[in-house]
């Protein structure tokens, strides 16, 4: 694990720093590790574009035009 | 007597009337969002419509125990959530210490490896095509799955994804964390695929 792995126990910072759920504090630890760990900063451009990518793939295929009629019409009608 | 009461009877109706067409009209604002993260915790296009459909028949249903001013979309992707398991998708009992042979780094290095010496990480993500990100997602586990598309593909807390799917904050975080794994390793898996055919 370690092999492809050296900056392991960064992981678990790195997940709730990109998901912006950390305190002041532990935000400003992470960017101090992020300013001096060139291998973090790499990994977290690339899972930052990752995720904008994921994001982006599967917005795509658009809800059927049919589907919201569908849920308009399912709407109590008006007394 | 029956005229004093029976005009703040009107009046209430006309308000419940008012407040309920409020309702469903903010609620299909939402339908775009709820489709979208429904079409990628089931597996078809069909059956992620026929859930929204239930969903919304619900919601209109019981428009009554939503609370004005909370988060209307985690109310609706809770319902859609229930409507899931009350189909017979029950909850998938894949264990959290499900091996994982690869550090998290591995699909940067996979796809780094099979590109034309580039490093830089936002062109090494492009090597990745749309339809590996949608095959890859539908490889991973549907516990882990649910956590990575409220949160990854419908911008959820991990509040409201724990409220939607009924675990603790905890589980969301570490479902979160492990489908996000399985997930690159599907996609390293197809992109290094498709690169050897």
């Amino acid at each position: 694990m370690t092999a492809t792995d050296p900056c392991t126990h960064c992981e678990e910072m790195m997940q709730p720093y990109m998901d912006r759920v950390v305190t002041d504090v532990e935000r400003a630890e992470a960017e101090a590790h992020l300013d001096e760990c060139a291998y973090c900063r790499k990994r977290y451009r690339f899972e930052a574009k990752l995720r904008q990518f994921v994001r982006q793939a599967v917005a795509t295929e658009p809800m059927p035009i049919d589907l919201k009629t569908k849920l308009a019409a399912l709407r109590t009608p008006l007394q | 007597m029956s005229e004093t009461t029976r005009e703040p009877d009107a009046r209430r109706l006309a308000t419940d009337a008012r407040d309920r067409v409020r309702f469903e009209e903010e609620a299909l604002a939402l339908s775009d969002q709820v489709y979208r993260v429904a079409r990628h915790l089931v597996g078809s296009r069909e059956e992620a419509e026929d859930l929204v459909q239930e969903t919304y028949a619900r919601a209109f249903r019981s428009w009554r125990s939503f609370q004005p001013g909370t988060n209307l979309r985690a109310w609706l992707l809770r319902i859609l959530t229930n409507v899931n398991i009350d189909r017979g998708r029950r909850q998938q009992r894949t264990p959290d210490t499900q091996p994982l042979e690869e550090g998290d780094y591995f699909l940067y290095n996979k796809l780094e490896s099979t590109s034309d010496g580039t490093t830089d990480e936002e062109r090494v993500v492009e090597r990745l095509s749309q339809n590996d990100v949608v095959a890859a997602l539908s490889e991973v586990p549907h516990d882990f799955r649910d956590v990575v598309v409220l949160v990854d593909i419908g911008d959820f807390t991990y509040a409201d994804a724990a409220q939607i799917l009924d675990i603790p904050i905890g589980t969301v975080m570490s479902r979160l964390h492990r489908g996000r794994r399985i997930l690159k390793q599907a996609m390293a898996e197809s992109a290094v695929g498709g690169e050897e055919a």
